[in-house]
């Protein structure tokens, strides 16, 4: 029994300015149309009546009293559930610009009630760093004007691709050639990479869009992009179309759809561009997928051979791997053999100190076509956010320390080590990518930032929106409910894929042309590369430049 | 004039270099209009020279590079055989004639004049060309074909191009023509591979002025290079195709790629899984069409409920007799007092002594109109109904039930009994009904003129029999069972609780205490009274001993005192205090000792720490629990026993208060009607509205509610979850989705409390967005938005 007339104020209560997003409603503006409170995917908005007491207190009269006046106004509500997330959805569906969620420019309180029901914070992005991070700041400082043949990015033609895959040394390669040995598959791609992102952690059209922007790029544009598939599977159609080869499948510690896979393996047109083994992420090192009940929708469940409306967490680790030698063994050949030997394979790991060692028992090992690196600042669509903010290595220094491992024992023109972690973090893709390819890169995956470009996510690294873990995803990019996903248009978001490689590849020239190359992607070109950081110089490798 | 020759060799057959060539055909042309110039290899013929009378300038010999450089307006130039690179670089006016073939970079920054070029030229031609528009724009004419890269950043020039005799006859403009293109127009006639940038340059076919165009200057052409034969094999309108600028402004509107996205998903796309969406195997049906981010219908994220009378107000959820207040308030508002005092009376025979007087009102004490101002006075409207008759009792159905006690449990259980048609028959221990309301509450708190009003209006029920002195045994016990449909027991708790500590015999139970009080022969007592258990009866105790004399009263307890409400204001104004904790050592004729060894005085010690019940006559297939060192019957939700025929309310479950009494005795009733009319009874389920749900600030703070008047109360009610027809949701209704429509007499919708009316909103899907504002304007919290 509370009375009514009881507002408790306990430790979690908070107002509007300890809330990260404070809406700004103009009541002079609003219609009162209701469409920020009917696509709010927080219900954090809602119309409030406020009544306001006049009081009548002329002093010299006997007729006194109070009158009241009733108004509206779209407000905010101040629990945790239904805090606002910044996405502006309503500023983008408002006919009179009558609202807009504010940052907010205090220190806000919602970081310490992040906890409720003892459940720490789960998100979806990457971390919560902003501003230029260190790929941001490097150079391409040696230029080719009169020295160099002067190329010319609008005109000539340029080679932008990268081999994936293993390529043995030339007397190997000959020996075998001779001797009718086999020869480790390699694919010629372009060098930025579509991440893995699962079907499920994507929404359907979301990733269908993506898939058809890849072919688009490729049938059309002539771009070889490749996507990777995540962990969820893929649907079996897909499995069987002329696009396979423009996809990397990803086996997982969940092994979610990996039934459908083999049950197509017989029937496919084509073999698919490469295996990824996911052996970590950069966004969670030690985690895994965390894809909850609330996206696990009958279509989910279907592609990834389980029952609707479950959790489905995959474990950190595979299982029944124990050691580096015992995967290598065991799934880097296992995935070598089921394609009979021609598809790439490869793992991805957390960048790590311990990057190294995974590295170097690769190197050691025929069957494997590479290794992916992912650092701290990848993204993800589901993670604690300790996991997101504090765990991991950044992607430049351990690129750098295994490419010059390789450079050491001369085998880096031999085994492709794949960066991805944050890439585009701030917009500038092609520069992030390229600087990493020239600190010794093969090519670079990019996720995060194909969501924010192609399919049009509204996070950012200020606690924006982030939501993709609970599908509600404003814009249907993460939300496996069709009321939100059939929000995305898909030709839209494969209009949006191929503008993003085309204008990557234009970057790339006008990055290569001046440091007179345009055969051969600049992998490991050191040597132009400044930074005037003295510190990150040293660490690098490069020149230090003021 | 004369034409003066000028030889690229000197005397002895050595080349003259460039620049001395140079200065030779300047003079020579400051004497002629005429030149003829036997080259040897020298660069930038007719540079910078310009007669105003006009110049001509034909030359013979290997030509050098940049033949025609810088050409100025008047100047013409013929070159008899073919030409180096750069013809035409930079001109701005000259025409140039080339009886051969040129190789690369013609017309290269060209912005003005002609280049007629009577083969095919290299790579590179045409490329960023000018035209300023105070003069023509700059102009090249190729009978053959061009080698790569043709027309890149071409800004003004005009190419014709016309295919006779190709270097390569499939491709006749090269690899990757118009590269960064932003003007001009390139005519051609011929195959091509295509390869032009799809963004810079689109192909298109020559309209009639262009071809009028085309037409005029072929034959100029033709007779600047000989060959007029090919006037006719060259003008086949069909034979001829064009390249044209796409401006930046349309580029703008275009789609970047070179297809667009809806023609690649209907050509590559959809083939590629067999023509149709690659989810069609595994989502039969699913339609991922894209649809708008405020959409009606079905694809909304929820909707709105008009969930009239779905939840309870918290008047009626948090009465134990459910009693719906708000419903007799709305009959009020209606001007139907009748209805709603008889309304009340169903639910309760003792209104004015139970809600009126001896409840402590939950119903208002949980009123959602405090939120505005203060509770609805519910007591007032107890009161109102003492003297109001009994409503009419249904005919006899012919069943009968035996109730065990006549105080509020059973008392209810029987009226509920006999309205229904039951003859109800109560045998009660005492020689009056009422049981502890009669028997211990005191007058000051329970008007005597009230209870005896409303306890005569029971008795002289229809169906309702009483039977006084009855004592209760198994035999007794057994012969109801057998001469009854069923039996309730609401014998209540009427032994005292005692605590064995040395002196106990010296204390006075409360229950004896109270009952002796309202008797016509109460207890003496002393001045200085000590009471050991501070509850409300506790309280009731106190009130009494001051009544009866005392002239101070402690209240003890071992914890702090539970008493609350009325009783303890009531205590506490006689001068009543309480201590806490006291644990009794003894009592001796001096007072309480405590443990610590401090003495309570007193004469009087009274103990009032709960009753049990007495259970003596129960049957074994009834059984108990035993809680606190006491057996209490054990029941479920509808007070049914272990016994299916024997039921069991009030106090006999658990210790309550009155109106959790009459409340226990109205569902066993229920409970037991049910079963006779054959139908599966069902428990009040609803849950309490939530503050949340409505919307208070409708409502102004109002000095009308002070005054306490039926109506008063009526016009206050918030009519929590029961819609008051207010039409506020029709008119938030940012879409005018919401509609209100009368409903045929006797459609429920709650209505069976016999309120007038009946009405429904709906909201109509195809027109609703889901924006919420029903449900956030409702005062009542009928409207909810809800998933589907």
């Amino acid at each position: 029994m509370v009375s009514a007339r009881s507002v408790s104020v306990g430790p979690s209560s908070l107002g509007y300015t300890d809330l990260p997003w404070i809406i700004q409603h103009r009541e002079d503006r609003c219609t009162l149309c209701g469409r920020c409170t009917a696509v709010c995917p927080k219900e954090a908005i809602y119309l409030a009546y406020r009544r306001q007491r006049m009081p009548k207190l002329d002093v010299l009269k006997k007729a006194r009293g109070n009158e009241y006046r009733t108004f509206v106004g779209i407000r905010q509500k101040t629990n945790m559930a239904n805090t606002c997330i910044g996405c502006s959805m309503c500023t983008m569906v408002c006919p009179n610009e009558a609202i807009m969620p504010v940052p907010n420019t205090n220190e806000h309180r919602t970081l310490f009630f992040h906890n409720q029901k003892g459940q720490p914070q789960t998100r979806g992005g990457r971390r919560n760093v902003s501003g230029p991070n260190l790929l941001d700041r490097i150079m391409f400082d040696r230029i080719s004007m009169l020295t160099d043949p002067a190329l010319d990015a609008g005109r000539h033609e340029f080679n932008l691709t990268t081999t994936l895959g293993r390529t043995l040394a030339p007397e190997e390669f000959l020996k075998r050639q001779r001797e009718g040995g086999w020869i480790p598959p390699t694919r010629e791609i372009f060098p930025f990479v579509i991440g893995s992102m699962s079907f499920g952690a994507l929404s359907p059209n979301a990733w269908l869009g993506l898939l058809q922007g890849v072919a688009y790029c490729n049938e059309v544009l002539g771009i070889p992009v490749v996507m990777c598939t995540g962990e969820g599977g893929c649907p079996p159609w897909v499995l069987r179309s002329p696009y396979l080869k423009y996809i990397v499948l990803q086996i997982a510690s969940g092994y979610f759809g990996w039934d459908e896979i083999i049950r197509a393996i017989p029937e496919m047109q084509c073999d698919p561009a490469a295996i990824e083994i996911k052996y970590g992420q950069g966004a969670k090192p030690g985690d895994g997928g965390l894809l909850m009940w609330f996206k696990v929708s009958k279509l989910i469940a279907r592609l990834r051979g389980v029952p609707e409306g479950v959790d489905l967490p995959s474990p950190p680790v595979h299982q029944t791997l124990y050691s580096i030698e015992e995967s290598v063994m065991k799934m880097i050949q296992t995935m070598s053999t089921a394609f009979g030997h021609k598809v790439p394979v490869y793992p991805k790991i957390s960048a790590s100190t311990s990057a190294k060692s995974v590295l170097n028992n690769l190197v050691r090992n025929p069957y494997a076509g590479g290794l992916l690196i992912d650092g701290i600042d990848g993204g993800t669509g589901a993670a604690y956010n300790i996991s997101m903010d504090a765990t991991g290595h950044p992607i430049a220094s351990n690129v750098r320390e295994c490419y010059l491992d390789l450079v050491a024992q001369g085998k880096q023109n031999e085994i492709p080590i794949f960066a991805a972690g944050g890439i585009g973090k701030n917009g500038n893709v092609t520069q992030n990518g390229m600087a990493l390819i020239m600190l010794g890169a093969s090519g670079v995956h990019i996720g995060k930032y194909v969501m924010q470009a192609a399919t049009g996510c509204l996070g950012n690294e200020k606690s924006r929106c982030n939501v993709c873990n609970v599908g509600i995803c404003p814009k249907g990019i993460t939300s496996q409910n069709p009321k939100l996903y059939r929000r995305l248009d898909p030709d839209l978001v494969a209009e949006r894929v191929s503008e993003v490689f085309m204008s990557i590849s234009t970057e790339a020239k006008k990055i290569m042309a001046p440091l007179g190359r345009s055969q051969s992607l600049p992998v490991g070109m050191s040597d132009a590369l400044g930074i005037s950081d003295k510190d990150a110089a040293d660490r690098l490798g490069i020149r230090y430049v003021c | 004039m004369s034409t003066i020759v000028v030889k690229g060799l000197d005397e002895n057959g050595h080349r003259i270099s460039s620049m001395v060539f140079e200065n030779l055909v300047r003079d020579a042309a400051d004497k002629t209009n005429h030149l003829s110039l036997e080259t040897f290899g020298q660069h930038n013929i007719g540079i910078r020279l310009h007669r105003a009378d006009g110049l001509t300038i034909e030359t013979s010999g290997p030509a050098g590079q940049r033949l025609g450089c810088m050409g100025m307006p008047g100047t013409s130039i013929i070159c008899h055989g073919s030409a180096s690179d750069d013809v035409g670089y930079l001109n701005i006016g000259a025409e140039i004639t080339v009886l051969g073939d040129a190789t690369n970079g013609v017309c290269s920054a060209m912005a003005n004049g002609k280049v007629y070029i009577r083969g095919s030229i290299g790579a590179r031609g045409l490329t960023m060309t000018k035209w300023n528009p105070d003069y023509q724009r700059p102009e090249l004419w190729v009978l053959g074909s061009t080698g790569d890269s043709f027309a890149e950043f071409n800004c003004g020039g005009i190419a014709v191009v016309c295919g006779i005799d190709a270097k390569n006859p499939a491709n006749i403009l090269g690899y990757r023509p118009c590269v960064g293109m932003v003007g001009g127009t390139i005519y051609f006639r011929g195959q091509i591979d295509g390869s032009h940038p799809k963004t810079n340059a689109r192909l298109d076919r020559p309209t009639d002025e262009q071809w009028q165009w085309l037409m005029e200057g072929m034959g100029k052409y033709l007779e600047k290079i000989g060959r007029t034969d090919l006037m006719a094999t060259l003008s086949v309108r069909d034979e001829w195709q064009m390249l044209l600028t796409i401006t930046p402004q349309e580029r703008a509107l275009m789609f970047s790629g070179p297809m667009p996205m809806a023609e690649f998903r209907n050509k590559h796309w959809n083939k590629a899984f067999g023509g149709g969406d690659p989810l069609r195997d595994i989502a039969p049906g699913l339609d991922r069409s894209p649809i708008e981010a405020v959409p009606t219908g079905d694809l909304r994220r929820k909707k709105p409920f008009w969930a009239n009378r779905e939840s309870a107000a918290p008047c009626t959820y948090y009465c134990p007799v459910h009693i719906p207040t708000v419903d007799r308030l709305r009959l009020i508002r209606e001007g139907k007092i009748d209805e709603a005092y008889e309304m009340l009376l169903r639910y309760t025979p003792l209104p004015a002594s139970v809600c009126g007087a001896v409840c402590p009102n939950l119903c208002m004490e949980n009123c959602s109109r405090s939120g505005v101002d203060e509770s609805i006075d519910v007591q007032l409207l107890g009161r109102a109904v003492a003297n109001v008759p009994a409503p009419t009792m249904a005919a006899p159905i012919g069943k009968k039930v035996a109730i065990i006690g006549g105080g509020p449990a059973g008392m209810n259980a029987a009226w509920q009994l006999a309205q229904a048609g039951v003859e109800a028959h109560i045998f009660e221990q005492d020689k009056q009904i009422g049981g502890k309301l009669a028997q211990v509450i005191p007058w000051e708190r329970l008007s005597k003129a009230v209870w005896d009003q409303e306890i005569k209006r029971f008795l002289d029920t229809s169906n309702i029999h009483v039977h006084l002195s009855v004592d209760m045994n198994k035999e007794k016990f057994k012969e109801l069972q057998s001469n009854f449909d069923y039996v309730v027991v609401a014998v209540g708790t009427h032994e005292p609780r005692r605590i064995p500590f040395p002196g106990n015999e010296r204390v006075i139970p409360a229950l004896h205490f109270l009952k002796n009080a309202k008797s016509s022969i109460p207890d003496k007592i002393g001045k200085e009274v000590v009471i050991i258990g501070a509850g409300n009866v506790g309280c009731d105790v106190a009130c009494e001993a001051y009544r009866l004399g005392a002239e101070k009263v402690t209240l003890v307890d071992i914890q702090k005192p539970l008493a609350f409400g009325k009783e303890k204001e009531a205590a506490e104004a006689l001068g009543a205090t309480f201590r806490w904790p006291v644990m009794t050592r003894e009592v001796t004729d001096q007072g309480l000792v405590m443990d610590t060894g401090e003495l309570i005085p007193a004469q009087t010690v009274i103990i009032s720490i709960g009753d049990v019940p007495s259970l003596k006559f129960l049957p074994e297939t009834v059984e108990t629990v035993t809680v606190g060192g006491a057996a209490w019957i054990k029941t479920q939700d509808s007070h049914l026993t272990t016994n299916a025929k024997v039921l069991a309310v009030g106090d006999v479950e658990k210790p309550g208060l009155a109106t959790n009494a009459l409340g226990a005795g109205k569902t066993a009733a229920e409970f037991i009607i049910a079963d006779f009319n054959g139908v599966q009874w069902k428990p009040f389920t609803q849950h309490p509205i939530t503050q949340q749900a409505l919307t208070i600030t409708h409502y102004v703070p109002d000095e009308h509610i002070r005054i306490h008047t039926e109506q008063a109360q009526a016009e206050s009610c918030l009519s929590c979850a029961s819609c008051r027809d207010c039409h506020l949701c029709e008119t938030i209704c940012p879409t005018g989705a919401i509609t209100r429509r009368e409903l045929e007499y006797g459609h429920t919708n709650g209505y069976e409390s016999g309120l007038d009316g009946s009405w429904e909103y709906t909201s109509d899907n195809k027109k609703c967005i889901a924006c919420g504002f029903c449900a956030d304007t409702c005062p009542c919290g009928i409207w909810m938005m809800r998933t589907f």
